[in-house]
């Protein structure tokens, strides 16, 4: 399968942070659920996909081509939603269209009322006026308007209420059914990713911790929660990580059914992203 | 383009600042007050130093590096932006003056008024040349400081050789020049402010945000 973006051990040294040889890959026409806890690099990897910033070391590729050497030829096929990152706040909408029009060639300002008018954003108000929820829809209008091939979004429904991220996740969709499109979406909210991420990335402490299929992860991955007596039974090669709740363990395993046919105790709990992230996070090997 | 329209947009709310200025100049001309004329040209330089800020506070500079050759487009709009803005507010001034210097005697005194305000917009550029280059490379805040010593510099040490230094030789070159001396001043603005351009591009190119 051909591959929308490719990150190949990207490197970035901070005074108290290291982005270390980060490797994954979106095939084409696929979404992608990148998560990990605040800090854990996800910004700093999709700021070098992207030459926010610059001085890193490793091989990013966008439709098979470097990031760097074809950098405005990429650019005309990427959509970006970022954190707190945006065109000037005493702009309006109609001030962000008469611009984009003279940035993008594909920019389509009838796609882009349709959208303002579909979610109640006045064009002529500026951005400053507009709660955070309609700010997000508009970065987002923002980035869909140019019919990307690529779309880059950071923590896009972060500080958003539970209607306006179901109305942002919903938009999502609704682009991926009319145009080719992939996905990179960063989040630390992993319910959002389970319903629309076929594949799922998880970063942790600046390294890759596992990138997989989100059905993989949901279908093969489990916990077993069993007694202190059961956990030692278990050989150390045949769990991932595990925690130590109050009255039970917390086992994370790799394939649950291989599990219980080797072992047939405790309980085998499926897995949500969030279980997995706090466990690998705070579990202990 | 795009990149310019943003910034006009920007500052379109100041041009009803400049407007008034600009009358407020006129008034002040016919009734035979001081000249602030030079003011004008300034008031736009400052006018297009506060989008910076307005830039700054939303991190429009990330946002820009994701745009097809965003970075560098980045640059030269403000470049363009503020040259224009600059050229615009310098002919009206012009245009004013030439109808002052009639109202008030009845001729136009072309040459002065020319010379005058080539001088206003060659200072202005001055002003660009320097201060972009550092805003871009310190970002708005740190220039800020930055530039205020950077003008009480100049002061201190301009002031320093009028008071003790020998400047006839100085006043020699300028006769010498004297004929000249319009075409230098282009020709020297020029060649100043496409440098600059070209500084600023260099470190907005390398900046991580």
């Amino acid at each position: 399968m051909e591959n929308a973006l490719e990150v190949k051990n990207l490197h970035k040294e901070y005074a108290d942070f290291i982005l270390d040889d980060v490797s994954f890959s979106l095939p084409k026409g696929m979404i992608m659920g990148f998560i990990g806890e605040n800090g854990a690099g996800k910004t700093t990897t999709i700021k070098a996909i992207l030459n926010i910033i610059t001085s890193y070391t490793g091989e990013i590729k966008i439709f098979g081509l470097d990031n760097r050497e074809n950098e405005a030829q990429i650019k005309e096929e990427i959509g970006v939603v970022l954190d707190d990152i945006f065109f000037p706040e005493i702009l309006t909408p109609n001030d962000i269209n008469n611009s984009m029009q003279g940035i993008y060639k594909n920019w389509d300002a009838n796609m882009f009322y349709n959208y303002l008018k579909k979610f109640l954003l006045l064009p002529n108000k500026q951005i400053k006026t507009f709660s955070k929820g309609m700010r997000k829809k508009l970065e987002i209008i923002t980035a869909l308007a140019h019919h990307p091939k690529l779309l880059i979004l950071d923590e896009p429904t972060s500080g958003l209420d539970p209607v306006a991220r179901a109305e942002v996740i919903n938009m999502f969709q609704d682009i991926l059914e009319k145009d080719e499109c992939s996905i990179l979406l960063s989040s630390h909210i992993t319910t959002d990713l389970e319903h629309i991420a076929d594949y799922i990335t998880f970063i942790n402490k600046g390294k890759i911790l596992l990138s997989k299929t989100t059905n993989e992860l949901l279908d093969k991955y489990g916990i077993v929660k069993c007694g202190e007596a059961e956990f030692k039974k278990i050989a150390k090669k045949d769990y991932l990580k595990y925690r130590k709740t109050k009255y039970e363990y917390e086992v994370l395993v790799e394939d649950k059914k291989a599990f219980k046919a080797k072992y047939n105790i405790g309980l085998i709990d499926k897995i949500t992203l969030d279980d997995l992230m706090v466990i690998m996070i705070k579990g202990e090997e | 383009m795009g990149f310019i329209k943003k910034d006009l947009a920007m500052i379109k709310s100041n041009f009803k600042l400049l407007g008034i200025l600009l009358v407020v100049y006129t008034i002040m001309g016919l009734l035979g007050q001081m000249d602030i004329s030079f003011i004008l040209p300034f008031i736009s330089v400052m006018i297009m130093i506060s989008t910076f800020s307005y830039d700054n506070y939303n991190k429009w500079d990330a946002y820009a590096a994701c745009l097809p050759n965003g970075r560098k487009n980045s640059v030269r709009a403000k470049y363009i932006t503020t040259i224009l803005m600059i050229m615009v507010v310098a002919i009206i001034t012009i245009i004013l003056s030439f109808i002052i210097s009639y109202v008030n005697t009845q001729t136009i005194n072309y040459g002065q008024i020319l010379v005058s305000m080539l001088g206003t917009i060659f200072g202005t550029l001055l002003v660009l040349t320097f201060m972009y280059p550092i805003i871009y490379k310190f970002g708005i805040e740190k220039a800020r400081i930055g530039i205020f010593l950077i003008v009480f510099g100049v002061v201190i040490i301009g002031g320093f050789i009028v008071k003790y230094g020998d400047l006839s030789f100085a006043i020699k070159a300028l006769n010498f020049f004297e004929n000249y001396l319009v075409i230098i001043l282009i020709l020297l603005t020029i060649i100043m402010v496409y440098t600059s351009y070209k500084i600023s591009v260099k470190i907005y190119r390398k900046k991580e945000f």
